[in-house]
C-alpha cells in the first residue's frame, strides 16, 4: 500500500521534471537558433525551471566566466561547498564520527590544531576535523590544513588539496596564515605518522622539531591539541615497499592487507569507528614573541602538547571500544 | 631630487621606454640617457639615446663621462627571442651586468643602482612558500638557464653593493609582467584561441600589470631603497581561473609533452628557443609577498592580481588574437623543415 503511493509519487515527480527539461531544451534550441550564445540561450530558456535549477545554472555559467571567489592561498570556498557531500558521508556513514569538545574551537580569530597524524596511505585526519567542525561548531568556518610537500607536486592531488584550503607544510605558509586570524591545522609528526606500521598505532611519534610552537609562539596563537581515533585502522600498514616508494619518488609506499593486490579497490579504505577530541586551548599569550627564540621553552612545549594528545588517546581508545562493529 | 641625471640600460625594451617617457616629463630631472643596441621603441622628447652594446668595454670610459647620479639597468632579458637564443641570452645577462658594474665602479657621481631583476631566483616549486619574502631567495637550487642568470646577475649585484656601501642598490624582482600592450611570450600565449595547459596542475599565479610594472620602476628611482623588493600585485589568481576570465577553450595535455608542444607553438609566441622557466612556471606557479613595496618603496600597486588579469581580458579583446595553428600552416612548416 505505502510502496505503491510512493511509487506514483517518484512517476510523478519525474513526470513533472522531465517536462521542464525537455521545456528547457526546447528554449535554449530556439534561443541558439535566434543566434544567442549558449550560455545566454540557457539563462534565458531556465524561466520555466524551479528555482533551485535556475540557481545552479547561474552558479555555473558565473563559474565559467571566471566570477567566483578565490583567495590569495587558492582556497576556493564553493569548490569546497560542492566536495562535502562526500566527506559528510564518510564522517556520518562510513566511520560513524563522534566528535566533543568543539567548543574549545573558538569561532573568530586565529588558533592552531595540533593533532595525530595517521592513515598511511591517504590521511583523511584533517578532512574528517574539517569535515566534524563544518557539520557541528555553533559557528561553522573553514579549516586551513598543512599537506605534505611531496603531495603539492603532484597533478590533481595539489590543485585538489589548494582548492580545499590546504597549504605546502612549511613555517612560512603557517605564519602568514596565523596572522590572517585563519584556523590552521598542524600535524608535527609528519610522515613519521602515517607511516608507522600498524603495531605501533595511536602510538605518538616524534613531534618534529617543534617548529609549530616557534611559529605559535611567533605569531601568539592558541594552541588546541586534537586527538583522534580510527585513523589508523582505515589502511592498516603491514609491510612498506622501498623500490616501489623510490619508482614514484613517494616518502614510504605502504602495503595493507588490500593494497596493492586489489588495485583501485585496495584505496577503499576500512570502515573504523572514529572519535576526534577537540581539546582545551592551551594559551601562549603569557610568552612574547621572542620566547620563540628560547628552544628549551620550544621543546617543553612541543612534548607537553605531545603527552597530553597522547593520553586523550588511550582515553578515546576505551571509550571508542571496538574498532570496527 | 634637483637636477637629476639618470641613466637607463636596454632602453629599446618596452620597460625602459615607459620609464624614460615619465622621467623626461619631471622638469627636476636634468638628464636622462638611455644605452642599447637598438633605438628605443616609444617616441622620446628629450631622452639622449646613446648605441652601445652594455657587454663591450668602452661601457667604462661612456657611463663616467655622463656624471650619472643614477643608473637604471633594464637591459636584462626575460625571453628568448628569434635573433636571442638562450646562450646569446646568457651573455647579454651575465656579461652584460659584469661590463655594466665596473663601468659602475669608475663612477663617482654615481649614489644609485636600480636592476629590474626577477622573482625567478625563488624558484617555481609545488611545495614553495605561496608568498615569498625577499629573504627566501636561493632556497631551492636554480633549476632553468633563466634562474641560474638571475642568480648570477644577484651574486655580483650583491658584491657590487658590499664594495660600494656610498652607492644606494636596489634589486627589484618582478613576476612576470601582463596588459595589453606588452608582448610577451606569457601574454602570447594567454591570447591563443586555444590553450593549452599541463594535465592536472593549476598554477597559482601573479601578473604584474604593465602601468604598475612601470609605476614601481620609476618609484625605486625616485625613493632609492637598499636591497631587493618583490614587484608583485596583492593576491593570487590560478591559472584555470584566468583563463576563464579570458574565455579561452583549454587543452590539458600530460606535463611531460607541455615543453616540445610550447616549443612549438613558440614563433607564434614570439620567441626563440624552449622556453623553460615557463614550463615551470606554468606547472608550479610561483607567489611573492609584496609588502617591502607597498611600505618601503611606497608605491600601491593599482591592480590586485585579478585585476591585473581582468584589465588585460577587457582591454585586449578588439585585438585580433594568435590563433593555433591550422593544419595548412602546420603542413608548411613541415615541409619547410624536410
Amino acid at each position: 500500500m505505502i510502496e505503491g503511493a510512493r511509487r506514483t509519487a517518484t512517476e510523478d515527480g519525474g513526470g513533472d521534471r522531465a517536462d521542464a527539461v525537455a521545456g528547457f531544451l526546447r528554449g535554449m534550441r530556439e534561443g541558439i537558433e535566434n543566434g544567442l550564445g549558449p550560455l545566454t540561450a540557457a539563462r534565458r530558456a531556465a524561466g520555466g525551471l524551479p528555482e533551485s535549477f535556475r540557481d545552479a545554472l547561474d552558479r555555473t555559467a558565473e563559474r565559467m566566466r571566471g566570477d567566483y571567489a578565490e583567495d590569495e592561498w587558492g582556497f576556493d570556498p564553493e569548490f569546497a561547498d560542492a566536495v562535502t557531500p562526500a566527506f559528510e558521508f564518510l564522517h556520518d556513514v562510513w566511520w560513524r564520527v563522534k566528535s566533543s569538545g568543539l567548543d574549545n574551537v573558538p569561532a573568530q580569530g586565529r588558533a592552531m590544531l595540533v593533532a595525530n597524524h595517521a592513515g598511511s596511505l591517504f590521511p583523511f585526519d584533517a578532512s574528517m576535523m574539517t569535515a566534524a567542525i563544518r557539520l557541528h561548531h555553533p559557528a561553522p568556518r573553514w579549516p586551513r590544513f598543512m599537506v605534505l610537500n611531496w603531495a603539492f607536486a603532484l597533478p590533481f592531488l595539489s590543485s585538489f588539496m589548494r582548492r580545499v584550503g590546504g597549504v605546502p607544510a612549511n613555517p612560512d605558509n603557517a605564519t602568514r596564515l596565523l596572522q590572517q586570524d585563519e584556523l590552521v591545522m598542524v600535524f608535527p609528526e609528519g610522515v613519521k605518522g602515517t607511516g608507522k606500521p600498524f603495531s605501533e598505532r595511536y602510538r605518538l611519534q616524534r613531534f618534529g622539531r617543534g617548529g609549530f610552537v616557534e611559529v605559535a609562539l611567533r605569531t601568539r596563537s592558541p594552541i588546541v591539541p586534537v586527538a583522534v581515533v580510527g585513523s589508523e585502522e582505515i589502511y592498516p600498514k603491514l609491510a612498506d615497499s622501498p623500490s616501489l616508494a623510490r619508482l614514484v619518488g613517494a616518502p614510504f609506499v605502504p602495503i595493507t592487507p588490500t593494497f596493492p593486490w586489489l588495485g583501485p579497490v585496495g584505496l577503499i579504505p576500512l570502515p573504523s569507528r572514529w572519535r576526534i577530541e577537540f581539546c582545551e586551548p592551551i594559551d601562549l599569550s603569557e610568552h612574547p614573541p621572542e620566547a620563540a627564540d628560547d628552544s628549551q621553552l620550544v621543546f617543553d612545549l612541543s612534548e607537553q602538547v605531545r603527552e597530553l594528545i597522547q593520553s586523550k588517546l588511550y582515553e578515546n581508545l576505551v571509550l571508542r571500544g571496538s574498532a570496527f562493529l | 631630487m634637483a637636477g637629476r641625471r639618470i641613466v637607463v640600460t636596454g632602453i629599446s625594451s618596452h620597460w625602459a621606454g615607459e620609464l624614460a617617457r615619465r622621467l623626461e616629463r619631471d622638469p627636476r630631472v636634468e638628464l636622462v640617457a638611455g644605452i642599447d643596441t637598438d633605438p628605443p621603441a616609444a617616441e622620446l622628447e628629450r631622452t639622449e639615446f646613446i648605441e652601445a652594446d652594455i657587454r663591450s668595454p668602452v661601457l667604462s670610459r661612456l657611463l663616467p663621462a655622463l656624471e650619472p647620479d643614477t643608473v637604471v639597468h633594464c637591459g636584462f632579458l626575460w625571453y628568448p627571442a628569434p635573433g636571442k637564443p638562450d646562450r646569446a641570452l646568457h651573455e647579454i645577462n651575465v656579461i652584460g651586468v659584469l661590463q655594466l658594474l665596473a663601468a659602475c665602479e669608475k663612477t663617482p657621481s654615481l649614489t644609485g643602482v636600480v636592476v629590474r631583476g626577477s622573482a625567478a631566483i625563488y624558484g617555481s616549486e609545488g611545495a614553495a612558500p605561496f608568498f615569498f619574502t625577499e629573504d627566501m631567495a636561493r632556497r631551492y637550487p636554480l633549476k632553468t638557464r633563466f634562474q641560474r642568470d638571475v642568480g648570477e646577475l644577484e651574486r655580483y649585484f650583491d658584491n657590487f653593493a658590499r664594495r660600494r656601501p656610498a652607492v644606494s642598490c636596489c634589486m627589484l624582482r618582478y613576476q612576470p609582467e601582463i596588459g595589453p600592450d606588452i608582448d610577451t611570450p606569457l601574454v602570447g600565449y594567454l591570447s591563443l584561441s586555444l590553450v593549452p595547459t599541463q594535465l592536472g596542475f593549476d598554477p597559482r599565479l601573479q601578473f604584474v600589470h604593465s602601468s604598475d610594472a612601470t609605476g614601481a620602476l620609476e618609484a625605486a628611482v625616485r625613493n632609492p631603497v637598499r636591497g631587493a623588493v618583490n614587484v608583485a600585485p596583492s593576491g593570487a589568481v590560478s591559472l584555470s581561473r584566468i583563463l576563464r576570465m579570458a574565455g579561452k577553450p583549454t587543452l590539458p595535455i600530460p606535463h611531460p609533452l607541455f615543453g616540445p608542444a610550447l616549443t612549438q607553438l613558440g614563433r607564434q609566441l614570439r620567441m626563440g628557443g624552449t622556453y623553460n622557466d615557463g614550463v615551470r612556471l606554468l606547472r608550479f606557479g610561483r607567489g611573492v609577498d609584496n609588502r617591502r613595496l607597498r611600505e618601503d618603496i611606497g608605491y600601491e600597486p593599482e591592480f590586485d592580481a585579478v585585476g591585473a588579469v581582468r584589465d588585460f581580458v577587457d582591454k585586449s579583446k578588439g585585438r585580433r588574437l594568435v590563433g593555433v595553428p591550422g593544419p595548412r600552416t602546420l603542413a608548411d612548416a613541415v615541409a619547410r623543415r624536410s
